[in-house]
C-alpha cells in the first residue's frame, strides 16, 4: 500500500515538473544547440573533445595550481575487459550526472558519475573471425544526441542506443569486416547527422567518411578518401582501378567542426600497403592528409597532405585543433595538427593555406617544410632514426592553451629502420609490406609545449619511455597528461612544472582526461588499463 | 579442445628447407608488427620474444601451432585462420630463428666447475634455486646462449647488460650512495634491487641524484682470475645442471 502511494506521488511530481527546463533536459537529452554550446554548461561533457574545436581546453577553475596537490581518487570503475597491447582509449560523455562510456571489445556502460556504479551494460556479440578489429579491439567513445547514443563496432557497424536503457535502436553495416574493415572512433554528431570513419588501412580497404541520419539510420553522404578512376586526386595514383579500390586511407579518429563555415576537419590514414610503394607511385591523395568537408553534403572544400607518398605508416588520424588567433598581426581562423611525421602544422582553416610547419621531434625524415607546403625529404627510412611507425605523436589528443598560445602534446622520440617487401595482398589479412626494426634502447617520451607562432619548444617534461597518453588543459592554468608508466599527472601550463601525480598501475594509452562539475565539485576522469578513476580535491 | 586443434603432433614440413623461408615471409607480413621484424618481441607492447620460445622445455612444434591457431585468450594475440600448411611454415620459421644455445657438450669438468661457480658466481647468480639474485638465473642459460657468448659475458660483462639488470647508483639526501640494478622506473620513482639483494623503492624527490651507470655490477673475470679452462669447467657445470 505504501509502495503504491509512493509511486503515485512520484508520477505526480514528475508531471508537475515537466515544463521546467531542468527536467525537460533530462527527458529530451542534449540538442544540437547544446552540442554547439560546448563547455558553456560545466555539468556536461557532450562530445569527444568537450566541444567542437578539439582544443580539449576546459574553462573550469576550481582545481588550480595551488590546490591540485589535494587531488585524490574518489571512485574507480572496473571494466572487466582487457586490451592487452593497447589501452582503454575512450572518452566518456557526461550529461545529468550520468557517464556514457565505451570499452574495448565493444562493451559499453551508463555509470553514475557520483559513484562509478553502473546503470546498464552492453556487450556486442562479435564474430570470431574479426580482421583488423581482432588486433586492435579498442573504442574511443560514444556520440550523443537527444536520448540517443551512437557507437561504432569492431565488425564495422554503426549502432544507435537508447541512453536510458542501453537498448539497441538500430544498426547499420559500414563495410564488410571480413575484407579488413573495422571501426573504433567516436562518432561526431553535427546537426542531424552522425558522422563516422573507418579503420583497416593496411587491408584491401578504401577509406571513407559517412554521415547518417540519427533517427532513420539511413546514410546521407559518403566521402571516399581514395578517389575513383578519373576523379580529382586520381592523378596522384597509378591508373589502376584495383589499386585505387585498395588504397587504404582510414579515417579512424573523429574530426572537429566549425559551425560558422559549416566545415568538418578530419584526418586520413596511411596508403596501403604501408611500407612497400613500388605499385603506388605518386602522392597518393588523400592519404596522410587533412580534409575539410561541407557538413551538409560531404563535398571536399580543401585538403592538405602532411606526408606525400608515405612509406612509414604515418597515418594523419589526429584531432584537428581549431582556434581563432592573431597571426602576424591579422586575425586568422586556423587549424593546428601535431603530426605523426614529427612536424607541428598551422593551416588557415578557411582556405587550407599552409602557414607553419616545424619539427617537434628529432625526425630525420625531413627537417623542414618548403614554402610550397611540401616537406623536403632527407631520407626514406633506410638510414634509420626516423620516428617509428607509431610516430612522433599519434591519435591521442593534444590540447591548445589559448591565453598562452601553447599547443601541448605528447611526443615520442624513437628510432627505426624500415625494410619494404612485396606483400602477399590477401583478402582479410594485413598488408604492411615489409618490416620495421625499432631500436628499443633509444626511445623516450615527453610532454612538450610548442609556441603556435613559431613551433618553438617552450617547455618539456620527459618520460623514461615512449608514451601514448593524451592531454587536457583547464583555464586555471593546469595541464593533465598520462604516461606509459601509468602516471596521471598535472602540470603548470605556463612552466611545465609537475604539480601532482598519481600512479594508476598501468600505462595510460590513447586516452585523455575529461573534467566537469557535479554538485559544485570539480572532477577529473582518466581511463587506465581496465579502470576508470575519478579524482577530486575532496571526497564528495 | 578447439575444432582447429590438429591431431598432427609433428611438423609435416620439418624436413623441407623451403618451409622456414616461406614462413619468414608470412611472419613479416602477419606477425612482425607486434613481435618485431627479428621475432625478438617489442617490450613496449608486451609482445614476447619468440626466439626464446623453444628454450622452454614445454614448447613443442604442436604447442606453437596451437598458439598461432587459437591465439592467447585475454591477450591481443588473436586466433588465425591460416591454412594448416602456412602455420606449419611459421613453426618452421620460428624453429629456424630460435636461440640455439650450446647443443654440443662443453669440454670441461663439471665438479671443478661447480666449485669455481660457488666461489666466484653464486653470490649473485642462481642455479637450481641455489645462489643469489642480483644477476640473472643461470639454470638454463646454456640453452639460450652459445659458449662463445657466455665466455665473452664473463670476460666483459659490461658489453651487453640485460634489461632488469642495468646498474644504477642512487645518491640519497645525506650523500649516501646506494648501488643496485633497476627493476622499474618512471618519472617520479625508481625500484631497484640493491647490492645486498634487497628490493627497495624510492621516490625521486627523496634522492639527490639517479645515476645510470655503464659498468655492470658484475666484475670482469680476466685470464688471471679465471683461465679459459676454468670458464669451460663453469659452463660445463651449468650445462650439466639444466
Amino acid at each position: 500500500m505504501k509502495t503504491t502511494l509512493q509511486s503515485n506521488f512520484c508520477i505526480a511530481v514528475v508531471i508537475w515538473l515537466l515544463p521546467t527546463t531542468t527536467f525537460s533536459q533530462s527527458i529530451e537529452g542534449p540538442s544540437f544547440e547544446d552540442l554547439l554550446a560546448g563547455f558553456s554548461d560545466p555539468n556536461r561533457w557532450l562530445t569527444y573533445s568537450g566541444d567542437y574545436s578539439g582544443t580539449r581546453h576546459s574553462p573550469l577553475t576550481q582545481i588550480n595550481p595551488t590546490n591540485v596537490e589535494e587531488l585524490r581518487p574518489v571512485w574507480t570503475f572496473q571494466s572487466g575487459t582487457t586490451t592487452r597491447g593497447r589501452g582503454w582509449e575512450t572518452t566518456p560523455l557526461l550529461d545529468e550526472g550520468v557517464l556514457y562510456v565505451t570499452g574495448s571489445n565493444n562493451l559499453a556502460w551508463a555509470l553514475d558519475a557520483r559513484t562509478g556504479r553502473s546503470f546498464w551494460q552492453y556487450r556486442r556479440n562479435l564474430p570470431d573471425d574479426l580482421t583488423y578489429g581482432a588486433s586492435a579491439p579498442v573504442n574511443r567513445g560514444f556520440g550523443m544526441l537527444g536520448n540517443q547514443l551512437f557507437m561504432v563496432t569492431l565488425d564495422a557497424h554503426l549502432m544507435s542506443f537508447d541512453r536510458r536503457t542501453g537498448e539497441v535502436l538500430w544498426e547499420r553495416e559500414l563495410a564488410d569486416y571480413q575484407i579488413g574493415y573495422s571501426a573504433t572512433m567516436a562518432p561526431l554528431v553535427v546537426g542531424n547527422k552522425v558522422i563516422v570513419g573507418i579503420s583497416g588501412g593496411e587491408y584491401q580497404t578504401r577509406g571513407f567518411i559517412d554521415a547518417f541520419d540519427p533517427v532513420s539510420g539511413e546514410r546521407i553522404w559518403r566521402f571516399n578518401t581514395i578517389p575513383g578512376p578519373g576523379e580529382p586526386g586520381s592523378e596522384t595514383w597509378p591508373n589502376d582501378p584495383q589499386i585505387l579500390a585498395q588504397g587504404g586511407g582510414g579515417t579512424w579518429m573523429n574530426g572537429s567542426y566549425d559551425p560558422d563555415l559549416n566545415l568538418i576537419y578530419w584526418g586520413v590514414g596511411n596508403p596501403n600497403p604501408d611500407y612497400y610503394d613500388e605499385n603506388r607511385p605518386g602522392d597518393n591523395l588523400y592519404t596522410d592528409s587533412i580534409v575539410a568537408l561541407d557538413a551538409n553534403t560531404g563535398e571536399l572544400r580543401w585538403h592538405y597532405q602532411f606526408t606525400p607518398h608515405d612509406v612509414n605508416d604515418w597515418d594523419s588520424n589526429h584531432m584537428p585543433v581549431l582556434a581563432n588567433i592573431e597571426w602576424e598581426g591579422e586575425p586568422r581562423r586556423v587549424v593546428m595538427v601535431g603530426n605523426r611525421n614529427g612536424f607541428f602544422y598551422v593551416l588557415d582553416r578557411v582556405s587550407g593555406e599552409f602557414l607553419l610547419g616545424e619539427p617537434f621531434t628529432a625526425t630525420t625524415w625531413a627537417r623542414e617544410i618548403g614554402d610550397d607546403g611540401r616537406p623536403i625529404i632527407v631520407n626514406d627510412g633506410s638510414l634509420g632514426c626516423l620516428p617509428d611507425p607509431w610516430g612522433s605523436t599519434n591519435f591521442y589528443p593534444p590540447t591548445f592553451f589559448p591565453g598562452l598560445d601553447l599547443f601541448i602534446l605528447t611526443a615520442r622520440e624513437t628510432c627505426a629502420t624500415y625494410v619494404p617487401e612485396l606483400p602477399a595482398n590477401t583478402r582479410g589479412q594485413s598488408n604492411f609490406g615489409g618490416t620495421v626494426f625499432i631500436d628499443a634502447e633509444q626511445g623516450y617520451g615527453a610532454l612538450r609545449a610548442l609556441d603556435i607562432h613559431t613551433g618553438n619548444l617552450e617547455w618539456e617534461f620527459t618520460y623514461p619511455s615512449p608514451t601514448f597518453g593524451g592531454v587536457m588543459s583547464t583555464a586555471s592554468g593546469l595541464v593533465f597528461a598520462g604516461d606509459h608508466e601509468g602516471n596521471f599527472m598535472a602540470f603548470s601550463a605556463a612552466t611545465g612544472e609537475n604539480l601532482w601525480h598519481y600512479q594508476t598501475g598501468t600505462r595510460i594509452w590513447g586516452a585523455a582526461a575529461i573534467t566537469y562539475m557535479l554538485d559544485g565539485l570539480q572532477y577529473v576522469l582518466i581511463p587506465s588499463g581496465t579502470t576508470l578513476t575519478a579524482f577530486a580535491t575532496r571526497m564528495p | 579442445m578447439s575444432e582447429f586443434t590438429s591431431a598432427q603432433e609433428v611438423n609435416p614440413l620439418a624436413a623441407d628447407p623451403r618451409a622456414a623461408r616461406a614462413g619468414g615471409s608470412i611472419f613479416r607480413a602477419q606477425c612482425a608488427t607486434c613481435h618485431g621484424a627479428d621475432a625478438k618481441g617489442i617490450q613496449s607492447i608486451e609482445a614476447p620474444d619468440l626466439t626464446l620460445m623453444f628454450t622452454r622445455s614445454e614448447s613443442t612444434d604442436a604447442s606453437v601451432f596451437r598458439v598461432i591457431r587459437e591465439g592467447v585468450p585475454g591477450s591481443i594475440m588473436p586466433p588465425h585462420a591460416f591454412p594448416d600448411a602456412e602455420i606449419w611454415m611459421l613453426v618452421s620459421y620460428l624453429r629456424s630463428v630460435a636461440i640455439a644455445g650450446t647443443s654440443a657438450q662443453i669440454d670441461g669438468d663439471p665438479r671443478r666447475g661447480m666449485t669455481l661457480f660457488n666461489l666466484n658466481c653464486s653470490r649473485c647468480h642462481r642455479v637450481d634455486n641455489l645462489g643469489g639474485s642480483l644477476g640473472p638465473d643461470l639454470s638454463t642459460i646454456t640453452n639460450r646462449r652459445s659458449q662463445d657468448a657466455l665466455t665473452n659475458s664473463i670476460r666483459n660483462p659490461s658489453a651487453v647488460i640485460a634489461r632488469r639488470y642495468k646498474p644504477v647508483t642512487l645518491v640519497t639526501e645525506d650523500n649516501g650512495r646506494i648501488q643496485g640494478t633497476v627493476k622499474s622506473e618512471d618519472a617520479f620513482s625508481i625500484q631497484i634491487m640493491d647490492s645486498n639483494q634487497v628490493l627497495r623503492g624510492f621516490r625521486k624527490s627523496s634522492l639527490q641524484e639517479v645515476i645510470h651507470e655503464d659498468i655492470s655490477l658484475m666484475p670482469s673475470f680476466t685470464e688471471s682470475v679465471l683461465s679459459g679452462e676454468d670458464i669451460d669447467d663453469v659452463l660445463r657445470f651449468l650445462q650439466s645442471a639444466r
